[in-house]
């Protein structure tokens, strides 16, 4: 009883960040067992794939001995598990370096490019919406009309190769389109894995500019794709709630023009919350044709190489960084969801 | 300010309003003066509430001012720049309006809601407006105000949600408030604490008030002067008493005679012939809810026993939340009580499977409250009166068309009916196809929720008729679930309020409405608001209108 009303007496952002956090143990624990599972069931054995034409009875048992395959699944489960905990993914059969040292380097390149993306489409998206809802029939609402029109129809790739066309072909304003940094800059050491941000600590303003100009077009690219979705549905949601009792007696209370936009637009926050946690979770693979196109070296071109040249612990990596990426995305969103709408029970 | 200063503080002058081709208003005068109630009464689609957002000048899109003019003070309402619109609503004229739930941000705390105006009008910290919007909570009758403050809408019950939309037109100190619907929806009770509140805070700050209304009963108890509208146009506007007593219009007096109907009740006197046999006994019903994630238990219906005998109608009365539609469903079994039975017939139907039940369901239907949203809208009505016909097996086409077109005769409606859609009918129209529906399968016994509520005051006394007449041509036995007590003075034989889920008072309607035992039956007929004008309140309209005689 007194541990209950101590429950209620918390804060309640607290009290859903608590009641969320743990469950992530329990989902985690399922993602590696799914991935380790993926692994087990490929047709094949892996031993053959590794030794090739050189394959001797002999050798295939002294490395199924050393990998641990003669072992019952639990066990080797579990060892997985273990390895996992202490970081060990194994090491990928194309690039022969640790799989933890591949995706260390590059999952915080696309994480960089789709956070940023990310940001831009939420700022383009929601304003374009609510300037097209409060101005019906102005220039911005007519122009977001064609955009969405567009945005579901134009293909990434295509966006990004008319960017760099028309941007560093044509008009020259804007960095080659190879790679994350320049190659005559050193990149900044490595703390948060973003060129930005480690830069700017290193204090290394030629890194800073150089990798932010490398960001301008990737950035833009996937925002201007993805914006068109985020804005149709903000637009949709606001329009209602534009329109609703609420807001109409808003208006009829005398409050400014400005304090009901914000009041509607808080409003219309859980689906935007949604679609941006999804657009987030999604574009970390889906990247890869403008991680293709600039030679960006992020995580989905890591997939996608693994996948062609069946470099399995390439590939369960692969899925697990994701698998745990996407897991902390949804918790956040779960999080941000019960936070903009107190109806939603705690 | 002088309360008695004889200039008209709001005068409306010959406003037109229309939309598109289509007008609305046409031709409205009247002024409000200082400290005086204006009651403006009509049926739905009068115009009534079009008025009041004329008169902020926030019209719904398509509307538009045509001819005719508002001021305030002796300023055009329409000539203000945006600007100084903005600060006329809610600062000078607050609007009240329906369904105060849905009028409040569901994200934000009421307090805050509340404190947004006043900053939005005078300015202020958060702090000191934050004070300013508690303070006024409890004047507006808002228990725990510091607490309350801090809620968000949707954990207010709708009176005191009502309280907090009051709280939000008083905060900025407004010269006139407009009432639209204000108390519509809300239980009798705490209408007349919304409406007593409203009224007392307007007199002591001196305030000009138009409650806009369909209800006879508010405007009599609590208006000085009133107002008819019809078909966008003022028909008729007097000084209350004088309203009451002699109305001129013929409309005026058509209205009076619908919310006045006290057709003569059904005493049980015809029936004590025999004592009629038992059809419908409920014993001991219960059925509790448990509040999604908590251990709390709400005990909607907590050991309810009554019985009703063939043709005979019971009242089961009480407020919202007494849990008397919980009942009602208990008993067609679209909830299954937690315990006690219902027998049927001499049936246990509380126990029955699905399967065996339902034959009995075509012997046992219910009128829902909210037709339109009981109505598939992707129906014509003939299928929707058709459905429940599926429970008769072997129906053929033919007679099936028969007994429809028999069901709209019965309920009052032309045959012409049969290919509309539910949007395309009136809310009366879309009760009696309800009530149709319910009685296509010739049942026994009906239970109707709340049929008579929310409808206009000739609406309503035309489906009071209807039902009258179906339990007499048809000797139907039924349970009527309402709030609205003069309904049931017309229709039941038995009543039996319903409190806390469980029954404080159960007996002979004529006796119950004479000499109610139970403080609380007591206090829901206090609420009752008869449009017979109360005396205290004609004594001092009269007062107000000799010492200003020149006004009238």
């Amino acid at each position: 009883m007194t541990l209950q009303s101590f429950w209620r007496g918390l804060p309640r952002p607290l009290r859903i960040v608590i009641t969320r956090l743990p469950l992530i143990v329990p989902q985690m624990f399922g993602v590696m067992l799914v991935t380790f599972l993926l692994v087990r069931l490929l047709p094949g054995d892996p031993t053959l794939l590794m030794l090739g034409n050189t394959a001797t009875p002999e050798s295939i048992a002294a490395l199924r001995e050393k990998l641990g395959l003669d072992r019952t699944v639990w066990e080797q489960f579990v060892a997985y598990v273990g390895n996992v905990l202490q970081g060990d993914l194994g090491v990928s059969l194309f690039t022969s370096n640790p799989v933890t040292v591949d995706l260390m380097e590059r999952a915080p390149a696309t994480l960089e490019l789709i956070t940023y993306a990310m940001i831009l489409t939420v700022i383009v998206g929601v304003t374009l919406a609510v300037v097209s809802v409060v101005r019906k029939g102005g220039i911005v609402d007519n122009f977001s009309r064609i955009y969405g029109l567009a945005a579901g129809a134009i293909p990434d790739f295509w966006v990004g190769l008319l960017l760099i066309f028309f941007l560093f072909y044509i008009a020259g304003i804007v960095p080659a389109p190879f790679g994350r940094i320049d190659a005559f800059v050193t990149a900044p050491p490595a703390v948060t894995g973003f060129y930005t941000i480690d830069s700017l600590i290193a204090g290394d303003w030629a890194a800073f500019q150089s990798s932010a100009g490398r960001l301008l077009l990737p950035v833009l690219t996937l925002a201007i794709v993805n914006a068109g979705a985020l804005m149709k549905m903000t637009k949709t949601t606001f329009e209602d709630i534009y329109r609703s009792d609420f807001i109409r007696h808003q208006r009829a209370s005398g409050l400014p023009g400005r304090a009901i936009i914000r009041s509607a637009l808080r409003n219309s926050l859980p689906p935007i919350i949604t679609l941006v946690g999804f657009l987030f979770g999604f574009l970390l693979g889906a990247a890869v044709l403008v991680e293709t196109i600039f030679a960006w070296g992020g995580l989905g071109q890591y997939a996608v190489q693994a996948v062609i040249n069946s470099d399995y612990p390439a590939l369960q990596g692969f899925v697990l960084v994701a698998a745990g990426f996407i897991l902390i995305v949804y918790l956040i969103v779960d999080i941000l969801y019960e936070l903009a709408d107190p109806r939603i029970k705690v | 300010m002088n309360p008695r200063d004889p200039k008209a503080l709001l005068k409306v002058d010959k406003l037109t309003v229309s939309f598109g081709d289509n007008t609305v208003l046409d031709d409205v005068s009247f002024t409000l003066r200082r400290d005086e109630v204006l009651g403006i009464v009509g049926e739905t689609g009068a115009g009534k509430s079009v008025l009041a957002r004329a008169l902020i000048d926030l019209l719904p899109e398509g509307g538009k001012i045509v001819s005719g003019d508002v001021a305030l003070d002796g300023t055009s309402i329409l000539s203000m720049n945006p600007k100084q619109k903005r600060e006329l609503r809610g600062g000078q004229i607050a609007l009240i309006g329906t369904n105060a739930k849905a009028l409040l941000d569901p994200v934000e705390k009421v307090g805050t809601q509340v404190a947004r105006v006043l900053r939005a009008h005078q300015g202020g910290s958060r702090g000191a407006t934050w004070k300013a919007a508690v303070d006024l909570f409890a004047k507006v009758g808002i228990v725990d105000p510091e607490r309350r403050a801090h809620a968000y809408p949707h954990e207010l019950s709708g009176g005191m949600a009502q309280r907090v939309v009051i709280a939000m037109a008083l905060i900025a100190h407004p010269q006139v408030v407009l009432a639209d619907d204000a108390t519509l929806g809300l239980d009798a009770t705490i209408q007349v604490q919304v409406l007593d509140l409203l009224v007392r805070r307007c007199r002591e700050l001196g305030l000009g008030a138009v409650i806009i209304t369909h209800d006879l009963g508010v405007v009599a108890n609590y208006c000085d002067r009133i107002a008819i509208m019809r078909e966008g146009r003022i028909v008729e506007l007097k000084p209350a008493g004088l309203f009451l007593k002699q109305p001129e219009e013929p409309y005026s007096g058509v209205l009076l005679d619908a919310a006045r109907a006290r057709p003569t009740p059904r005493g049980a006197a015809d029936a004590s012939a025999a004592k009629p046999k038992t059809l419908l006994q409920v014993d001991k019903l219960e059925k509790f809810f448990t509040v999604g994630g908590s251990n709390k238990v709400v005990r909607a219906v907590d050991g309810v026993s009554f019985s009703v005998g063939s043709g005979e109608t019971l009242a089961l009365v009480g407020e919202s939340g007494s849990g008397k539609t919980t009942v009602g469903q208990c008993l067609v079994r679209l909830l299954d009580p937690g315990g006690g039975r219902v027998l049927f017939d001499g049936n246990d139907i509380t126990t029955l499977p699905e399967r065996e039940f339902r034959p009995i369901r075509r012997r046992i239907q219910m009128v829902f409250q909210e037709p339109y949203v009981a109505l598939n809208p992707r129906w014509p009505v003939e299928s929707l009166i058709g459905e429940p016909l599926a429970l008769i097996p072997k129906t053929s086409g033919a007679a099936r068309a028969k007994r429809v077109r028999e069901l709209l005769d019965m309920v009052r409606l032309p045959a012409r009916i049969a290919d509309y859609y539910p949007h395309q009918l009136t809310a009366g129209e879309q009760k009696r196809v309800g009530i149709a529906r319910a009685l296509a399968t010739s049942p026994d016994f009906v239970v109707f929720d709340e049929p008579t509520t929310a409808l206009d005051i000739r609406v309503r006394a035309q489906i009071i008729d209807l039902v009258r007449d179906l339990q007499r041509d048809m000797g139907l036995s039924a349970l009527f679930i309402t709030h609205d007590l003069n309904s049931v003075r017309s229709l039941a034989h038995y009543v039996a309020v319903m409190r806390h889920g469980k029954i404080v008072e159960h007996g002979e309607t004529e006796t119950i409405f004479a000499r109610p035992a139970e403080d609380y039956t007591k206090a829901l007929l206090a609420a009752e608001l008869p449009i017979e004008q109360s005396e205290a309140q004609r004594t001092r309209a009269l007062d107000r209108h000799s010492v200003e005689p020149s006004l009238t």
